[in-house]
């Protein structure tokens, strides 16, 4: 095991390198660039932004420069959007932020999920199934662009329990503010906020929750009709056993294939949780970098995304050959 | 059009089983109308479809036609009516939303049909072969999707755009470019396990070439988790396309679909018109219900283990 | 003649400087207003984007230029109306030909860090905006401002020094310009022109704009920015008329959608919205009156027809031009469609700019179904109708607002002329490639003022402006431009150019924005008066409810 993961994680440079190779001829083919916008400024201006970036060389060197500073000094070069940080600063800045309210999220998602998903399974088509198959779709007829100003309606402007949106910092805060609610100090120091964490992690659990409820669900229902589960049934072995002891586990091996891309979907940010609760967080800041060509941005978060995709993907292989040890890779 | 890919649909999962032998398939389809909820299910959704293509018959507008007096600051007079001729009440622009919604509903049908075909069957076939190929094939092929999973999406629908400029088809490459990625890990990882089952390995033992083990045994198995991430998608790619067409590359003004349709009304929420989100909410939400009650029928019906 | 210009401080300022200590304790009340003062002097605004930049030589959008008024003063700076008075500079003298420029400094202004402001900072700060090396988007506001030598310097043909600013003693500031303007003066208001702390930004780079860096000499310094969340700033006690400024902390919260931004206002989390969504005013107006306001900003939104080579035939029949713009029926767009106090817009100028009074334009005074006919019977002439329609595609960038406007025009045209229309929505930086390049029929557009005179308009309508992507060429127009430069008068020529592209239709003017704002009723002070959106935190305070 210990060699494939080390086998995995050392593909995983080429594999990175594509990734950027690929990301690159991409942004530089499509149209637009960085600078300019609706007034373009005069060529000699232009000339001097774009020598300041680097932008007047050809495509090849650019790329070429780009790879080296990434990979001998881990600097994936200035923003060019924001003047005074580089990608690292802007990286550094928005990832904690998302990585907060999406871990949270993750772990939403798959405990109510699971939950729900395993309820509806031992009780196929009772009121109990209903009841959470109707929960899920309602869930995923409810897209988040809709759910957040609903949420934000409710929590902030009608019944005042919660701020519409900001970080202010986040979680863990050095100490309490008077007035603040869901705040508690800790008597080693510092402070736990959840007040700004609560409705972004509801909006952006909601959909995956029911994504994992209703593949918890179906995987369920296909393990407690395997021979292995009925024979365990017939034996008279307890039904709370059989389920945790021996279905649960190879249940959840879809739940976990899905969740791998899932996390790092939920880790990197919502473009729209960033900008209904303006967070501040990686998921804007791709989509904003992505609209005004800033090229950087773009690249840096890329390889981020990239990397999580690659690690999570083989966290997903690690657990499947723990849940099936039959597996062999 | 819609009845047409659908039937496609069950076609496909339909010669799937077939391989299995007619009378399964058979045990299937009787096994699938036996469950009230799937033919229910199946009767809303063809019910959507005809409302797609016929509603139209019905509206008393052209869904581009727009009414100077019920838009922007007037649309709270848009309100649904049946004497005005706009059941479905005006949208921000004027114009009238039953219209709209026929139209919305039949774009965005064929687009989450067609995501979730292209993910059933290009994400189902690449994922289990490779997961049953495994080794060096499985590395490659699977971080091939690692790639494709994290390469700035945006800038391949706008190149898309550039070189071929906007149409319907663009629209479906667009969502059949990304609706597979996830099917395909899936489909990867149940394989997986399934190729170390007793039957795989008698089928292995007794020289059936690898293709064959791969339809005949492996995607049987796998079609409970596939048709239920089918449906899953649905949803996903629906909401998928107002993305790529906020790029220019779908659907265009004044064409229209459920996801644009929500957008719009999702944004005038406070402003007193709610029947512009609700309306387009409630036919999205029905179509997934009908969806998810057809597929898990499916699955029912599908499972070989369940005979 | 010379005439010298001494601006007196405000009656105004006056009063608050005789009025007493007017810090922010809980039973003090305004000097001049005599309205009691709240306890708690700071609020709190929304901006739609974030900030590209508060650097002052690189400020180039408005929500920017506001943070950077705050942080920084400049010469001269602006009252509620727009009218210019004294900043870092108490008076300033103009030479007999208008083309030099001498300011006063006055010498107890101080840097945020307490080093004195001295003429070589603004010297420093101009340069440095200039500088090649610096790369400033807006360099070219000192071309619009006629610095001498300005062109040259920032494409790095003469030195830095050949600028047309010098410091003759730490208080004196003299500029050059090559063609008298005006409205130089004004020009002096805007960031780009802004002094510069040379010891911060040789010892920071480009670091120094960030908070625990940055030395400024305006009323506040920066105390807190994470991008793309929000931008606080709080009172600077080096500030020279600090005893004057009543408001504490300022902090600019970053929400990019204007939905979200207004319920968070009725929720009382934001006390000023910069951006309520287009189309709400008039509802907003009736369930908070007071609170919802429209201001005249000076932007024009017109569609361009491509008249280029690549453009299609019938574009380039000016009967057509004409008919399609007759169609539009422009007071739908604003009454129904916006609502926000938009003004239909004929010419390219807008209407409050400074001594701007419209041409004679026909069909302005027509009424909407004169128009028609006329547009009808246009369209007939130049060979199109129900046997030959016409087909005409608007590209517009992505937004709700666009949207809006592009489908009541493509009905209005598809209505009245029977012309097919197509509409094509693309992402911002594609839409601009494509216009750009005009490869487009009819293209959205939108032009904002750089400074209050009606050339930052009408210089668009020459054929030489890089902004002409319907690539039209009037000799006429561009005889005038050049006319116009050196003229006692301009008013009557720029009159006249607008008069001939509104007579060719060389592009078609829908309307004149307003910004509409949600401002809290304990706000005070609010400007409405000022074109160009210009507020300075230190003239607002905040009012004790009752």
């Amino acid at each position: 095991m210990y060699s494939f993961i080390a086998k995995r994680l050392a593909i995983a440079v080429p594999t990175l390198l594509i990734l950027i190779i690929f990301s690159f001829i991409l942004m530089f083919a499509a149209p637009g660039g960085p600078f300019g916008g609706e007034r373009p400024p005069p060529a000699a201006v232009l000339a001097n932004i774009e020598a300041r970036y680097g932008l007047d060389q050809p495509y090849i060197v650019q790329m070429f420069s780009y790879v080296k500073n990434v990979v001998f000094h881990f600097d994936f070069g200035p923003s060019f959007q924001y003047r005074d940080r580089t990608v690292n600063d802007v990286i550094a800045q928005g990832f904690p932020v998302t990585l907060t309210y999406g871990a949270w999220s993750a772990l939403v998602a798959v405990v109510v999920g699971v939950s729900l998903g395993v309820a509806a399974a031992i009780r196929q088509n009772t009121w109990l199934d209903y009841l959470a198959v109707g929960i899920t779709i309602g869930a995923q007829a409810l897209p988040n662009f809709v759910m957040a100003p609903m949420l934000v309606l409710l929590f902030t402007l009608g019944l005042g329990w919660l701020p519409g949106g900001g970080w202010s910092g986040g979680l863990l805060i050095d100490a309490c503010d008077a007035g603040d609610r869901l705040c508690f100090n800790n008597p080693f120091g510092g402070a736990v906020r959840f007040d700004y964490l609560i409705l972004p992690v509801i909006a952006l659990s909601t959909s995956y929750m029911a994504s994992i409820a209703r593949i918890t669900r179906s995987s369920m229902l296909e393990v407690m009709n395997s021979n292995f589960i009925r024979t365990a049934m017939a034996k008279g072995l307890p039904m709370r056993r059989v389920i945790f002891r021996h279905a649960l586990k190879p249940a959840l091996l879809p739940v976990i294939s899905y969740l791998g891309p899932a996390v790092v979907g939920m880790i990197t940010g919502s473009v729209v949780v960033d900008v209904a609760f303006s967070t501040g967080g990686i998921g804007q800041f791709f989509v904003n970098s992505a609209f005004s060509r800033d090229y950087a941005v773009i690249m840096g978060i890329t390889i981020l995304v990239g990397a999580l995709t690659i690690l999570f993907n083989l966290l997903v292989d690690v657990l499947y050959a723990w849940i099936d040890p039959k597996i062999r890779y | 059009m819609i009845t047409q890919t659908d039937v496609k649909m069950l076609e496909e999962t339909a010669h799937l089983a077939q391989v299995r032998g007619r009378s399964l398939w058979e045990d299937a389809r009787v096994r699938f109308f036996r469950n009230k909820a799937a033919v229910a299910g199946l009767f809303v959704l063809i019910a959507i479809c005809a409302f797609a293509l016929f509603g139209g018959l019905f509206a008393k507008f052209e869904p581009d036609y727009v009414d100077f007096s019920l838009m922007g600051a007037n649309a709270y007079q848009g309100v649904p009516s049946l004497s005005s001729g706009h059941y479905f009440g005006t949208d921000i622009d004027g114009r009238d939303l039953f219209a709209r919604t026929v139209q919305g509903t039949s774009i965005s049908l064929l687009v989450g049909i067609v995501g979730s075909l292209v993910a059933v069957v290009v994400g189902t076939l690449y994922g289990a072969t490779a997961g049953y190929v495994g080794g060096r094939t499985d590395g490659i092929m699977m971080r091939i999707v690692d790639i494709l999973m994290s390469i700035p999406f945006m800038f391949v629908l706008i190149l898309m755009l550039v070189i071929f400029g906007r149409s319907i088809l663009m629209l479906f490459i667009g969502i059949g470019l990304i609706s597979w990625l996830n099917m395909a890990r899936i489909a990867r990882g149940q394989t997986l396990t399934i190729k170390n089952k007793e039957f795989v390995e008698a089928a292995i033992a007794t020289g059936v070439s690898p293709f064959t083990i791969i339809l005949r045994h492996i995607i049987p198995n796998l079609l409970g988790i596939v048709i239920v991430y089918a449906t899953l998608l649905v949803p996903e790619m629906i909401i998928f396309e107002s993305f790529i067409s906020y790029l220019g590359l779908g659907v265009q003004e004044p064409n229209t679909s459920l996801g644009a349709l929500i957008n719009a009304g999702a944004s005038q929420m406070t402003n007193g018109t709610l029947w512009m989100l609700f309306y387009p909410l409630g036919f999205f939400l029905i179509t997934l219900f009908a969806f998810f009650f057809v597929g898990d029928g499916l699955r029912d019906a599908l499972d070989p283990k369940d005979r | 003649m010379t005439f010298k210009t001494k601006l007196l401080a405000s009656t105004a300022a006056l009063l608050i400087a005789t009025g007493g200590a007017v810090l922010a304790d809980g039973h003090a009340t305004h000097p001049d207003t005599g309205v009691a003062l709240a306890s708690d002097q700071s609020f709190t605004y929304s901006v739609l984007d974030d900030f590209p930049s508060i650097d002052p030589a690189l400020v180039e959008d408005v929500e920017g230029a506001s943070v950077a008024r705050d942080l920084f003063e400049g010469l001269m700076t602006e009252d509620a109306t727009g009218t210019v008075q004294p900043g870092v500079a108490t008076g300033f003298e103009v030479s007999e030909d208008g083309l030099t420029y001498t300011f006063t400094l006055r010498e107890n202004a101080k840097w945020s860090n307490g080093d004195p402001v001295v003429a070589g900072d603004f010297v420093y700060g101009l340069q440095r905006a200039a500088n090649p090396e610096t790369a400033s988007e807006y360099a070219w506001y000192l071309e619009v401002m006629g610095v001498e030598n300005a062109a040259a310097v920032t494409a790095g043909e003469m030195p830095l020094d050949a600028l047309g600013i010098s410091a003759p003693d730490d208080f004196t500031v003299v500029y050059k310009i090559d063609a008298p303007r005006p409205y130089f003066p004004q020009m002096t208001t805007f960031p780009t022109t802004f002094p510069q702390h040379r010891a911060t930004i040789e010892a920071h780079g480009d670091e120094w704009t960030r908070a625990e860096n940055m030395v400024s000499n305006g009323a506040y310094v920066l105390s807190d920015y994470v991008p793309a969340e929000k931008l606080v700033r709080s009172r600077n006690a080096m500030y020279w008329d600090n005893d004057n400024t009543i408001i504490e902390e300022i902090t600019a919260l970053i929400i990019n959608d204007s939905n979200q931004a207004l319920t968070r206002y009725l929720a009382g989390e934001i006390d000023v919205v910069m951006d309520v969504p287009a189309g709400q005013f008039p509802r907003l107006n009736t369930e908070y009156p007071g609170e919802a306001l429209s201001l005249p900003s000076s932007c024009t939104y017109y569609y361009q027809f491509n008249q280029s080579d690549s453009g299609p035939e019938a574009l380039k029949d000016v009967r057509v031009r004409q008919a399609l713009s007759l169609a539009v029926n422009r007071d739908i767009i604003t009454d129904n469609v916006l609502a926000g106090g938009q003004r239909p817009s004929w010419t390219l100028t807008h209407w409050a700019i400074a001594g701007w009074e419209q041409p004679e334009i026909a069909a302005a005074s027509m009424t909407q179904d004169e128009r028609n006919a006329m547009a009808v019977e246009l369209m007939a002439e130049a060979g199109y109708g129900d046997d030959n329609p016409l087909t005409v595609e608007i590209v517009y960038n992505t937004s709700d607002s666009h949207q809006s406007v592009a489908v009541a025009v493509g009905q209005m045209w598809k209505q009245t002329l029977g012309v097919d229309v197509t509409l094509a929505n693309q992402e911002w930086a594609t839409f601009l490639d494509t216009r750009g390049e005009q490869n487009y029929e009819v293209a959205r557009s939108g032009w904002c003022a750089d400074y209050n005179e009606p050339s930052t308009y009408t210089d668009l309508l020459t054929s030489g402006s890089a902004y002409n992507d319907g690539k039209y060429i009037d000799a006429d127009i561009d005889a005038l431009a050049q006319e116009a430069k050196f003229a006692e008068d301009a008013m009557p020529l720029y009159r006249e150019m607008e008069q001939i592209a509104s007579d060719n239709a060389y592009f078609l003017p829908i309307y004149h924005y307003a910004s509409v704002r949600m401002i809290a009723p304990d706000m005070e002070n609010w400007p409405t008066e000022n074109l160009l959106q210009n507020w300075y935190s230190k003239d607002l305070y905040i009012s004790a409810s009752e």
